[in-house]
């Protein structure tokens, strides 16, 4: 007597994505790629490291126009210089891009595809283990950074807390949304890693640059709105922006950066399904 | 998830718990960072009382030998005047023998004196003789107090009130000398006696953390004050519709490297976030305001472009630096001025 076959029941894009997720995070975790991230986030902690040793070797300390700098303001300064304005869109470019493009380029992504998943499902799980490895990555190395830094000149860590804690939440939203934005080009474009790097570092600067209504087709726009420490003023580009600046209202912001991440992450779904993707011989 | 994976998620969690942890610690019952930091300021802090509203520091050395003070020189010579006027009255040579002073102003209950009582603590080269036998000469009375000599001052009906308890000068130790109200004068001497001693309410001000704080963070100017904004305008009775326009402001800082020109930083500690955006706001107006009548004068335009609004939260800071081109504009300042007299002891 044979027993009867169980239909074969395709799992839910969820149930898929997860599963994506558990063989992305490791790939993502230990390629190549991490040796640039370590080098990228290493940096800013090397810096903090150095500040600190200045400041307990020498009584004068780190100073800002011959003033004792407070910890509080370079730890803001920093998350404005290196992590708002170039850690974060750089990670967001580097890996958002290539979560498609690389399986591609590798001419791996026919055996993801031929599993019986939902195709988005492999975007979906790739960009939450993009996700969890930045952030990962990230949130420790801005701690570290800030218990170096807070602590020169005095500045307490309980009153800098706070803002700490609206620092960590910002950057978390801020590499969801650049995440997004760069998986979007990574599925739509043939050549995103450029056009990756054009918008975030072309496009978003100059337009914050000038008033008028470009500047709300930037994620840069409402991430800034977000950030509590005040906009450094080292450059004439710097005084420029904060004459131009307008500042959203934090509900606005969190909004239309929660808008950004789900169309765009939807649009480039879409296209994963649709797309016919065309491996080189 | 392989074990590696596995590994590097959970150090990157620890790292994260142990951090907003121990911050989390911090805002709510303080972190004790007595044993990373020092202790910061100089050592005369140790002898002014806990309650201080301002305290200031200066380098007198550094400040009467600085370039600045050269080309002042040129411009205001009369001071010299007012110089010997006072060595002639005090034996003091302001120039030679005074190395850095710290002044302070604490509440006095007992005085309707606005700014509260004051006290200066002068360290350098003192002839105490020379000035005991001058104030002596001006109607002083000397009182043993604890060991240390008490010299109270005789203070003319038309002079203005210092304290309600008097003017008195005393040799804390060798080369120290405090002159002030003659309440905090024995306060003083109490601290250089006895050190800390909070069970019996005898703490200096290197015990109040949050001041200590803001010392500490202007260790390196040669001249700074830092004080309680909110409690000078509450001593200061002003009228309802002025003090309404008063920023909300609880701490302030100015600190100062004099040199060749100035470089410091001012720095204010609003109630909450929202006065200091406000505050942030008004200074980044005039500050806009300044760089826009400045844009014809460029020797003007180097210190406009050195001001620096920043600060997060509650704390707006606003660094400059005034170079000594400046000071090159006030007439006469270019003259070419003979070189100092050397010190005399």
């Amino acid at each position: 007597m044979t027993q009867p076959e169980t239909p074969r029941v395709t799992p839910t894009v969820f149930a898929s994505s997860a599963r994506v997720f558990d063989l992305s995070l490791g790939q993502m975790l230990w390629s190549r790629r991490s040796v640039f991230l370590g080098l990228l986030l290493g940096g800013p902690v090397l810096l903090a490291l150095a500040l600190r040793v200045v400041s307990v070797l020498y009584a004068s300390g780190f100073r800002i126009n011959g003033a004792q700098a407070a910890g509080a303001s370079v730890f803001g300064m920093m998350i404005w210089l290196l992590y708002i304005r170039f850690i974060v869109p750089v990670l967001g470019v580097f890996y958002g891009t290539s979560l498609i493009a690389d399986e591609v380029d590798d001419k791996t992504i026919t055996y993801l595809f031929t599993r019986p998943i939902p195709r988005r499902a492999v975007l979906f799980g790739k960009f939450l283990a993009y996700l969890v490895c930045t952030v990962l990555l990230v949130l420790p190395s801005v701690l570290l950074v800030f218990f170096l830094i807070v602590p020169i000149g005095g500045s307490s860590i309980g009153e800098a807390f706070p803002p700490l804690l609206s620092d960590l939440a910002m950057l978390a939203v801020g590499l969801t949304a650049y995440g997004a934005v760069f998986a979007l080009v990574g599925t739509r474009l043939t050549r995103p890693l450029i056009v990756g790097l054009v918008f975030a570092f072309g496009w978003e600067p100059a337009v914050l640059l000038f008033p008028g209504y470009l500047k709300r087709l930037t994620v840069a726009y409402y991430l800034q709105a977000l950030v509590k420490h005040e906009m450094p003023q080292d450059s004439t580009v710097s005084v420029l922006l904060q004459v131009f600046r307008e500042v959203p209202s934090i509900s606005t912001s969190v909004l239309a950066l929660a808008l950004i991440v789900g169309v765009t992450l939807w649009l480039a779904g879409r296209a994963v399904e649709q797309r016919e993707f065309v491996l080189d011989q | 998830m392989t074990t590696k994976t596995r590994y590097f998620v959970i150090a990157s969690l620890l790292v994260m718990g142990v951090g907003l942890g121990t911050g989390l610690v911090a805002y709510y019952v303080g972190l004790p960072m007595g044993a990373f930091q020092r202790r910061g300021g100089p050592e005369e802090l140790q002898f002014i009382p806990r309650d201080a509203t301002v305290i200031a520091f200066a380098n007198v050395q550094e400040v009467m030998n600085s370039e600045l003070r050269q080309k002042i020189r040129r411009v205001v010579p009369m001071q010299e005047n007012g110089q010997r006027e006072f060595e002639n009255q005090t034996g003091i040579n302001i120039e030679t023998d005074i190395d850095r002073v710290v002044a302070s102003l604490n509440p006095d209950p007992d005085s309707t004196n606005v700014p509260g009582a004051g006290m200066v603590l002068a360290r350098g080269r003192f002839d105490e003789v020379k000035i005991e036998a001058l104030m002596r000469d001006h109607g002083a009375q000397v009182e043993d107090y604890k060991t240390k000599r008490l010299i109270v001052a005789d203070l003319p009906a038309t002079a203005p009130p210092v304290s309600a308890s008097g003017l008195s000068v005393a040799f804390l130790e060798p080369g120290l000398v405090a002159v002030g109200s003659t309440k905090l004068i024995r306060r003083a001497i109490d601290l250089h006696q006895s050190g800390d001693n909070p069970q019996t309410g005898l703490q200096s001000v290197t015990g109040n953390e949050e001041l200590m704080n803001l010392v500490r963070s202007l260790d390196g100017g040669n001249v700074w004050a830092v004080g309680r904004f909110d409690a000078l305008t509450s001593q200061a009775h002003l009228p309802q519709n002025v003090s309404g326009q008063l920023p909300a402001i609880t701490w302030f800082s100015v600190s100062g490297r004099v040199n060749g020109g100035i470089r410091g930083m001012i720095r204010a500690e609003a109630r909450d976030d929202e006065a200091a955006n406000n505050l942030r706001d008004v200074v980044r107006g005039f500050m806009a305001l300044a760089k826009m009548q400045t844009g014809s004068r460029p020797e003007l335009q180097a210190m406009m472009q050195s001001f620096e609004l920043g600060g997060t939260g509650k704390t707006v800071a606003l660094s400059f630096a005034v170079p000594a081109e400046v000071f090159d504009m006030v007439p006469g300042a270019s003259r070419k001025m003979p070189a100092p007299k050397p010190p005399v002891h």
